[in-house]
Parts: C-alpha cells; structure tokens; sequence
C-alpha cells in the first residue's frame, strides 16, 4: 500500500468524523458512503481506481469552487434586481455560466490568444505535444491547440447565427400565427409540422448534399429545420397570452397585429423565450457539430470541432484523448448551456406554483 | 341552535403555523390559528383568497401540501395528536375518520375508474364493508343526495356525469366510511347557482342525518350562512373572528367583518326610457350566433339600451350574456341579426369599423388581473387609448391621464408610474375604468365588475360607475349574476337562459310577481345572508323543485333544452 | 366506440398525409439542383455523351411530375430505382443495411426502454432528493454530449484501454446470435445512454405533473397507501404520456444511429446515406431520406394512437 491510498482513507474517515461531528448529516452520509464504496473500488481496481476518484473528486470541487466565486463575482457586479435572482443559482447554473463566459472570451479574442494561425503547417505530422505546441499537432502538423481556440470562434459562431435564424424565423411565424389565428396559424402549423416529421439530420444530409456546403447554406438549412421548434412554443407562450382580456381590449381598440406583438405580448413572454434560447442553441449546435464530423459542415482549412474529430480519430486506437478534446469541447458547452437553461425553466415553472 | 359542550370535543387546532416555500425561502402563511370542532357541529371558515382556509382545512386531516409544512403548533384530533404522529396513523384517519370534499369534483375524480369504485375504495381498504356491501351502500346513499338513476349512476366513468351530480357523489364518497368529520373545499363555488342550490340541500341534510362534524370552506357569505353554526373568519393567516352564525351575522365586532357583511346600501333611483323619440344608443336585433362548428348559442336575441341607463343582462354561465357582449363588440360577427349604434348599423366584425365606431363600445372586465398587462406602467394602459383615439401627446397627454385618474378618484403622482401586479384589486378595476373612460365611449359594457371583489370595494366600484353616469351620461350594459348588484344599480332587466331572452323589462316589475318561471328559479336560487333562506326555500318549492330538476324551460324539450351543461 | 374509431382514422389520414407531402419534398428537393442529377453526379470534368447516357439510364428526360409518380408508386413496393454511381437497384444498396439498422435500434431500445421508465419514475417519487439531482446532472450531461463523444469514450476506454469489446463493429454472415450481439454491444451502448438520459427526463417529468393532478391528493386524503396512489391511480392515467415518451425516443433512435453508425463503422442505412451524399449519389439519398422520414412519422402516429386508444375519456364516450 502506498503512502496515496493510506493517505486517501486517512482524509475520507478524517473528514467523515468532522462531519459526524458538527452533524453536518447530509454531506456526513455521502462521504462515509464514499468510504465504503472506496473499499470496495480499492480491492477490486487497486491504486488507480482510486487515483481516479480522487482525480475526479478534486476536479468537481475545483469546479463548484470556481463557480461559487464567478457568482458572487456577478452578483457584485450586476445591477441589484438581477442579483437577487442570481443569488438563487444553483452551483451547475453558475458553472454554466462560467463555462459560457471563457468561450465568449475564447472566441472573440481568438487571434490574441492562439499561438499560430488555424491552418498554418508547424510541425510534422501528429506531431507530440511540447512546450510550444499544448496539445501536439494533427494530420496535417497543425497545431490543435490553436485550432480549438478557433474553433470557439468559427463552430460556436456559426451555431449562434444558425440558432439567431431559426428563433427569428419561428418566433415571428408564431407571434404572427398567435395573433391573426384562422387559417393563417392553421396553415404554419400543419408547415412546421411536416418540416418536423423529417429527422433533422437526415433533412439536412439531403439539403446539404444538394445545395453544397458553404457556411451561408448551413446556416439557412439549419434555420429552417429548427425554427418549426421555436414557432411551437411562441405559439403556445403568446396563445396563452392573446386570450387574456387586456389583449381582447387592444384588439378591439383598433390595435394592429404589430403593434400587439411588440408592447403586450413581448413583453409577457421574454422568460421562456430566453430559455427556448438556449435549448435551441443546444440543438443547433449539436447538429451543427454532427454534419461537420460527417465532413458537411464548414470547409478546412478552417478550424471546427466536429470536423476535428473525425480527421484525427485515428489517434484514438492508440490511446490518444487529443480526438476527444474538441468533442469534450463540444459537450461541455452544451452541458453548460443546459444547466443555465435548466435553472431558468425550474425558476419560471416555480414562480407559477406560487 | 344547538350548543356544543366541551367534553363533545373532536378537533382542536392549537397555534397552528404553517409555512410555504417561495422563492427559496420559507414564509409564513398560516401565522398561529386556533380552533375547535366539536361532534356534530359545522365551522364555517370564511375569508378572501390568499386567507389560508383550504391550508387550514388540509392540516386538519394532518396533511401538508406539496411546498407546505407544518411549522408550529398542535392538531388534536379526538385524543390523538396529528403533528407528532407517524404517517401511517394519519393516513389511517384520512377517508374513514376525517373525509374531503374538493372543490372541482370533475378533476379531483379519477378519470380512469368508475364512480363507485372510486366510493368504494376507502371502505374496502379499511375493510369496513366487503365491495359488494360497499356498492349497495353506495347507491343508498346516492339515493339520500337525490341523485338520479342512484342504482347505475355509480357505474358511469366521471366525465360522463354533470358538474352538479358529480359533486354530490364526491360528498356520497366521503360518507362512505360514515367519518366523523368531513372537510368540504369550497363545494359549490365551480357550480351555477341553480346547481348550487340543490347540492347545498344535499350536503346539509346528508351532514344533519349522520350528525357528521364539518368544516365548510368558502368565500360566499350567504353560502355559509346556511351552512354553519359557527363561523371562524380569516384574514391573511389570521383569525379576524368566530361567533355562532347568528351571533356573526347580527353583531360583527371587528371592522374587517363588518365590511364584509355590509349590506348593500347603496341604492339609486331608476331611470325610464327617455320619451321624446330619442332613439336607443345601442340596439341588438334579432342575433343568432355560433362559435365555428359549434351549436347555435344566441337564439333571436333582442333589446334596446337607450343613452344614460344602465341594463342589467342576467343568466347563468351558458346562457349567452357574454356571448351577446361580444357580438355587440364585434368580436363574434352574428349569424344572423344586426347591431344598431343610434339608429345605424354596425358592421359586423370589429375589423370592419372605424375608429370612431370602435370607440363608443368599451369593455370593463370582470377579472381586473387578466384585463390589464402586468408589463405596462398605468400611465400607458390609460393613456394609449387617449394618444390612438384622440392623437394627444406630451404634455396633453399627461395632462389627460392626471384628468383620467382624478376621475377615478386615484392620486395621480402616485399612480403614474406603477404596474398593475402592484394595485389592489379595487384599484385595478378602477383602471380598467379609466381606460374605458379614456376613449370618451357613450356605452360601456360591464361583465361582471364587481363579482370578484369584496363587498365593500364592490360598493365603491358601484358608486363610482353611478357617478360617472350622472356625469358622463354613459349608458350600460350591466352584465352579472348577482341580483343585489342588479338591484342597486339597474334600470332595466333582461333574463337569458340557453342562449335566448326569457324576460325583459324595467327593474321595478321584473322584481315583482308573476314572472317567467325562468327567471323565478333564477331569482330564488341566489343565496341570501339570511340563515333561514334555504330552509324557507325549500317548504316554500319542495326539494324536487330546485336546480336541475326544477323543469322551467319555456318551450316543449326539444333535444337540447333541460340537458346538463358538465363543469370543466 | 364511433368516435374512438373517428379520431383514429383521422389521425392515420393525418399521418399518410404527411407522408405524401414529405415525400414530395423529398423528391423535388433534388430538383433545386443547379443543372440535374446527371451533371451534378459525373461532375463538370464529364463528357455530354456520358451526362446524356446516364439521363437517359436515370430517366431524366421525363417530365418531374411523371418521375414522381413512377418514384412514389415503387417506393411503395420497395423499389427505389437504381444507384446513380453504382448502378445497382437501390433497394440492393440500402436493403440489408436498413435491417441492420433496425437490429441496432432494436437491441438499444430493448436495454434502455424499461431501463429509462423504471428510473424515470423513480426519480419523479424522490424529486428533490441527492438522488434526483445527481441524476438530473448526469442526464443533462449525457443529451448534451454528441453522440460521437460518447461512442470514442467507450472505444477509448472498453476497447482500447481495456479490451472487453471490439472497437469496429463489422458484421459478417456466419456470425452467431450472441457475438452479433457482442460486435454490436458498444454502438447499441452509446445509443442507449444518450436515449436513456432523454427517456428518462420526460418520464420523470410527465409523472411528476401527473402527481399534481386533484384526483392523486384526493386519493391520498382519502387514506390510499403510497404504492397503492402510484399502482391504481397514477399508472392508468400515465400510459399516454409513457407511450409518448417511448415512440418519440424510439423516432430519436432512428437518426441518432446515423452518427453512431459512422463512427463503429457499422454496416447500416446511415452509413449508406452518408457515403451517398459525398458521392452525390441521389436516388440512395432520397431512398434512405424516405426510409428515415417514414419511419419517423409512423412513430409519431403510434404515439398519438397510442394516447388516443388509452384515454379513458375517449374509451368510454358519454
């Protein structure tokens, strides 16, 4: 036994009879269970099962630690009304948050902050990682820490102007369709529907092997597949709103469509909008990221995820996490998304109960 | 009036303090209540929402609602304390010794099984009765709370029974197990006043006959009045008081009470139609209307409102008086039929008229909640009407608002800025007013005003559209369910039942006899705060002559007179 | 029953419909082609004897219209046509593969469907528990991770770190049941943990706005135990949104299996498409987009017969 497992258990027991004793139960329960389960994991996968653990459990609180302090960091900074519902985040919507704010940085100042250029040749083929290259070359002897400092600009971009399109798109149909109702929203309801009866994927297989792959068509084709979504929760959000009296009031005042839309039903509907925001920037985005590693999404040599992946995904039979870390990339910025949107729904669903 | 005795005890709620959980915190909602029940004695537990009474009414089954508990204090239920007890003590009480009666029995039956096996669940369980035993039982006592067809009505699935028949079969289900206390949530208020007549009956006699405790939980005064022998006032998680009913309705003590027992004082003078030839303001022709695909809900209907009087349309829910608001709107084009503005004709749809058109037909709105946007300051609600109609801006525009709250008598720089989800109830309604008041119409429509406003506010909000009447010359289409409201304010009266006028005329003669039958049972079926009025009711029309049975439909059946409208 | 039948039959013309108005888009999709599928498949290098020639074996000379009737009418009965690039009748191509593809979906959906509800319900009783938000994160974390993260993990650590699965999944035909089922296990576990955590998020929430309902609190007030509210009064009310759930991520199998296929290199209709869109190869495309679409909305209708035929207020009308 080395002096890591001996000190591995000394910490967990250490630690639980803390706990025990300041009758903290809850956190008590979880690391004295962790003990016992360490046990176990210790007899059966030896020292580095539990290096794992312990690897993993350091990350996690590194995690929650950065977290807390990102929030209490916005919550200084924000204007009071919106720090009092900060303060209500939970840790994942925070990390979220967090995570979402490096890659905005990433993005924008990619050029700053990546060594070389996306598709400039440094070094040979696959080339190991060095001081001067973080994560070793690829295929071609790119360096791959580069191109994922530029694929946050030109993955992630391209996925917000896609998901800006299809809310657009659907948002108006839907707010439209809300208000002059008849035939007009039974019509887009039956298109949306069609549009969604084809798999979005294979949809955009069948546009893109027609229409070609430049980023303008992939972000028109994505638009339309994913805006039918959009349309069907601004439909429900606003035809929960135009039946209430104060709209029946404008109407008969003499009110046009317009003008309804933007001063009484907007206004009434901007929290799950922002929600559907984020869960259709998740789709986008995953389905861009999926046609870029079909070889459908934008053209090298410019830097992006999903492509990424697939051009180096040779390195895995060996061994070799570098595949994995633009698709690593790609979750964890959905993830981070889905917490913050998570804590949007379960706050705007909780208000309602009251 | 029977006293109770302190050893008859059966539950006694001690400080009772329940919190709610909001905005990640815990809030007081229930703030230290005591109470005490004894055998066979009705509370009646009264009070605005938001009082705590249906929360009240859970702890004394010893249940906290999801996003509730029990904070403080001690429910003591024959001998046994509920607070401290495991949950499989209370859920041995629930359904045999402390029964609930909910308020919508459409949801609060499951829609999965039949009615009596739903009945016979508890008693099964409990293994008070065998199923078949629990059946017979069952159907007895549909037949106690005058249910038809008491033998097979048990054996339909919920959604195939009306609203009226379904809540007397959820009080039949908490009699199962004869309890000794029996929760009724606020039974009646989904229900139509003709309904509601009959399943009071029920539920009073079914309550007298096994002298069973109750708490009976309502908003409705009159309701209560001839429900209860003690009434416990509530106000915001606090008790106001409690009296005997008697006691309660003759001497309020607290100011809280008293206003809400205020009996209606105002009253004005009726007006009579004016008899130089000045033709009527709004006249509604022989309309016929239909929502798309659906059954024809106006049926030839006609009345004239002459310019500076207020029309009452009475009836119950079903019977067309919003839908004729809305053809008059414009928002539902009739069928058939026209609507004359001064002698003019109307066109149909509201998207066909003009500004001016569009502006002599206001609406004020029975919920002042829904009719006004939370998102938009008071000053835009009132103002926009005034900028679209009238064109004014700037400074005159503000100076037009001021005027518009002076009016309704709010403090202008108080109010300006504000958003609706800040105003009181009353305060609301007075800005739907103003907003109407802004298009300087000749007619408002009133639905429902004051139906969801406390007595006192009720009045104020009455005397403010009298005034403004006086001043203004307005005229009114009144339309609401409550005939102290009709009788306080209206000068003309026109009844509608399924979709088609029964009655109309001035107010004076539709309050005397001979009336349609109609418009009889209509008028019979309001509660009234006197603790005698059911009982009198009753002798006076026989328990086979109310609510659904009562047969008052003017014409031969002809398919779809006399069925049963099912409460959603 | 009038009305049940009604509402059903309605519903099926709904989704034929559908189908019709799909497939038309489908097949006039490729019509948006600058020039047709001949020039676009032999590329601007080809001679006009060989663009001519190869119309002429595709039929391109026919109006569209007429083409799509002939394409509808063999769709109908499996025949596609034939490969642009190939040759071969399409049906020859894609046949097989759409099995294989349909054994793929089959052997995940069997592991994850009872998987995702059993846990689905569980963590609606204990909503709020420790339980309920490690499961919250872990599913979250799961949906949010394209599904080719998730197959090269397991590649990673299943079969190259420890060698319990082969990393390729090829099939060959004197392979036995159970090492079909062992060269298939990590592309049907990727597809089931993606499902799983989907699944498993919409049955935890339709049951917990299921337990909201006033009919579960009156059952509870009326002293019904806990396993008693779930078994006779929560479970018969929560077949349609289950159902629901199932259809809906069975729909969501069909296509996630494209990506999977891809990265195990697993003979299925989603290889197939994707190697025809980078050889342009348009009747394969359209085939297999067809195949994709119809199985999709043959899905969605289950799913809505399914609710239809198991609410008890349609069951037994008035």
């Amino acid at each position: 036994m080395g002096i890591f497992v001996l000190g591995y258990y000394g910490f967990l027991i250490i630690a639980s009879v803390i706990l025990a004793y300041v009758g903290w139960r809850k956190w008590f329960l979880m690391v004295f269970a962790l003990t016992l389960v360490s046990f176990v994991l210790g007899i059966v996968g030896g020292a580095p099962a539990l290096r794992f653990v312990a690897i993993f459990a350091i990350v996690l609180a590194v995690a929650a630690m950065v977290s807390f302090a990102f929030k209490e960091f916005l919550v200084q900074i924000v204007r009071p009304n919106i720090a009092k519902e900060l303060r209500t985040a939970p840790l994942t919507a925070s990390f979220g948050m967090f995570v979402i704010f490096t890659y905005a940085i990433g993005g924008i100042f990619a050029p700053l902050i990546a060594p070389y250029g996306q598709a400039e040749v440094i070094a040979g083929a696959f080339a190991p990682a060095d001081s001067d290259m973080l994560l070793g070359a690829d295929q071609l002897g790119r360096d791959v820490f580069s191109r994922i400092i530029y694929g946050a600009r030109n993955t992630v971009g391209l996925a917000l102007i896609a998901t800006i399109g299809a809310f657009v798109l659907g948002a108006l149909a839907g707010l439209l369709a809300a208000v002059k109702g008849g035939w007009f929203d039974t019509f887009m309801g039956r298109v949306a529907d069609v549009i969604m009866s084809i798999p979005s994927l294979i949809f955009a297989l069948l546009m893109l092997s027609i229409l070609g792959t430049s980023s303008w068509v992939i972000v028109v084709v994505v638009a339309i597949i994913y805006s039918p979504r959009v349309f069907r929760l601004t439909r429900a959000v606003a035809g929960n709103i135009v039946v209430m009296d104060y709209i029946e009031a404008a109407k008969l005042r003499g009110e046009g469509d317009w003008y309804l839309i933007r001063r009484e039903i907007l206004p009434n509907s901007t929290a799950p909008l922002i929600a559907e925001f984020g869960l259709e920037f998740c789709f986008v985005f995953l389905l861009i990221a999926g046609l870029s590693f079909l070889g459908l999404g934008l053209q090298p040599p410019i830097a992006d995820w999903g492509s990424m992946v697939r051009e180096n995904a040779t390195l895995i039979s060996f061994g070799d996490i570098t595949p994995l870390i633009p698709a690593a990339a790609i979750a964890l910025l959905t993830v981070s998304v889905n917490f913050v949107v998570d804590w949007m729904l379960h706050r705007s669903s909780g208000l309602k109960e009251n | 009036m029977t006293t109770f005795s302190d050893k008859d005890i059966l539950l006694e709620i001690k400080d009772l303090e329940i919190q709610g959980y909001s905005d990640e915190t815990w809030i007081d909602i229930i703030k230290g209540v005591d109470l005490t029940l004894h055998r066979g004695e009705v509370l009646g537990l009264i009070g605005e929402s938001g009082a705590g009474k249906s929360t009240i009414g859970a702890a004394a089954m010893g249940y906290a609602r999801d996003g509730t508990r029990i904070s403080n204090g001690s429910i003591e239920f024959d001998g046994m304390e509920l607070t401290t007890a495991t949950e499989g003590e209370r859920r041995a009480l629930r359904g045999s010794r402390i029964a609930y009666v909910a308020q919508s029995a459409a949801a609060s039956f499951n829609p999965a099984h039949k009615i009596i096996d739903q009945h016979t669940e508890a008693p099964v369980q409990y293994r008070i009765q065998k199923r078949l035993e629990a059946q017979e039982d069952a159907m007895e006592l549909y037949e106690r709370l005058r249910l038809p067809n008491p033998d097979e009505i048990g054996f339909r699935y919920p959604h195939q029974v009306s609203g009226g028949q379904l809540q007397r079969a959820m009080t039949a289900m908490a009699m199962a197990c004869r309890p000794d206390l029996i929760i009724f949530d606020e039974p009646t208020t989904a229900l139509d006043v003709t309904t509601q007549i009959e399943v009071l009956a029920a539920i009073r006699d079914i309550v007298d006959q096994f002298d069973t405790a109750a708490i009976y939980i309502t908003h409705d005064l009159a309701v209560v009045a001839q429900m209860a022998d003690t009434i416990k006032v509530l106000l915001k998680g606090e008790e106001v008081e409690q009296a005997s009913t008697v006691e309660m309705l003759k001497n309020p003590k607290e100011e809280y009470t008293k206003s809400l027992w205020a009996v209606r004082s105002f009253k004005r003078d009726q007006k009579s139609r004016p008899t130089d030839g000045t033709p009527p303001i709004i006249s509604v022709k022989n309309i016929d209307a239909a929502y798309t695909g659906g059954e024809k809900v106006l049926d030839d209907v006609s009345f004239d409102i002459y310019p500076g009087m207020t029309v009452a349309v009475v009836g119950e829910s079903g019977s067309g008086k919003s839908t004729t608001a809305r053809c008059i709107t414009g928002l539902l084009p009739p069928m058939a039929g026209e609507i004359q503005f001064k002698g003019e004709t109307l066109p149909p749809k509201y998207t066909d008229r003009n500004k001016d058109q569009l502006r002599q037909a206001q609406m004020i709105y029975q919920m002042a909640d829904t009719a006004l946007n939370p998102k938009v300051q008071i000053h835009e609600i009132i103002g926009r009407p005034a900028q679209f109609y009238s064109g004014l801006k700037g400074q005159a525009l503000k100076q037009r608002v001021d005027e518009l709250l002076d009016l309704i008598e709010l403090e202008p720089s108080q109010y300006y800025h504000r958003y609706p989800p800040e105003l009181s109830g009353g305060q609301k309604q007075r800005i739907g007013i103003a907003r109407a008041l802004a298009a300087e119409p000749e007619f408002i429509i009133c639905d429902e005003v004051t139906s969801a406003l406390d007595q006192l506010v009720a009045e104020g909000i009455l005397r403010l559209l009298d005034r403004l009447q006086q001043e203004l010359n307005l005229a009114y289409m009144f339309i609401t369910h409550d005939l102290a409201t009709v009788r306080s304010i209206a000068d003309e009266v026109v009844v509608m039942q399924q979709g088609k006028v029964v009655e109309q005329g001035a107010k004076d003669k539709m309050f005397k006899p001979p009336h349609h039958p109609y418009t009889d049972l209509l008028l019979s079926s309001v509660p009234e705060m006197d603790p005698n009025w059911l009982t009198d009711l009753l002798e006076e029309r026989g328990v086979e002559n109310v609510g659904e049975s009562a047969d008052v439909n003017q014409e031969p059946p002809d398919g779809t007179a006399g069925d049963t409208k099912p409460a959603s | 029953m009038g009305d049940l039948a009604q509402l059903v039959l309605k519903r099926l013309g709904y989704g034929l419909l559908t189908l019709l108005v799909v497939s038309i888009l489908i097949f006039f999709a490729v019509e948006l082609l600058p020039g047709d599928v001949a020039e676009a498949v032999l590329g601007q290098g080809a001679t006009p004897e060989t663009v001519a020639a190869m119309r002429e074996q595709l039929g391109l000379d026919r109006p569209a219209i007429i083409r799509y009737v002939e394409w509808l009418g063999g769709a109908v009965t499996g025949d596609f046509g034939i490969s642009a690039v190939s040759g071969d009748p399409v049906m020859q191509v894609i046949g097989t593969r759409f099995v294989n593809t349909l054994f793929l979906a089959a052997y995940a959906a069997v592991i994850a469907v009872p998987f995702a509800i059993v846990l689905g319900i569980i963590v609606a009783l204990l909503r709020n528990s420790v339980f309920d938000r490690v499961a919250n994160v872990a599913t979250l974390t799961s949906i949010s991770s394209p599904e080719f993260f998730l197959g090269y993990i397991l590649i990673l650590f299943l079969a190259v770190k420890v060698p319990l699965f082969p990393a390729i999944a090829s099939l060959s035909g004197d392979m036995s049941f159970f090492q079909l089922l062992e060269r298939t296990f990590l592309p049907a576990l990727t597809l089931v943990l993606v499902v799983t955590a989907h699944m498993m998020r919409m049955t935890r929430a339709s049951i917990i706005n299921l337990l909201a309902s006033p009919y579960i609190e009156m059952a509870r007030l009326k002293g019904v135990p806990p396993w008693k509210v779930i078994v006779r009064h929560a479970l018969p009310n929560a077949w349609a949104p289950i159902i629901n759930v199932v259809a809906l991520n069975l729909a969501y199998l069909i296509t996630g299996v494209v990506l999977v296929e891809v990265v195990f290199v697993y003979p299925g209709i989603g290889q197939a498409l994707v190697d025809a869109v980078s050889k342009r190869d348009f009747p394969v495309v359209q085939a297999a987009s067809l195949i994709f679409a119809g199985t999709f909305i043959l899905l969605n209708l289950a799913a809505d017969i399914g609710a239809i035929l198991t609410n008890p207020r349609l069951r037994h009308p008035k």
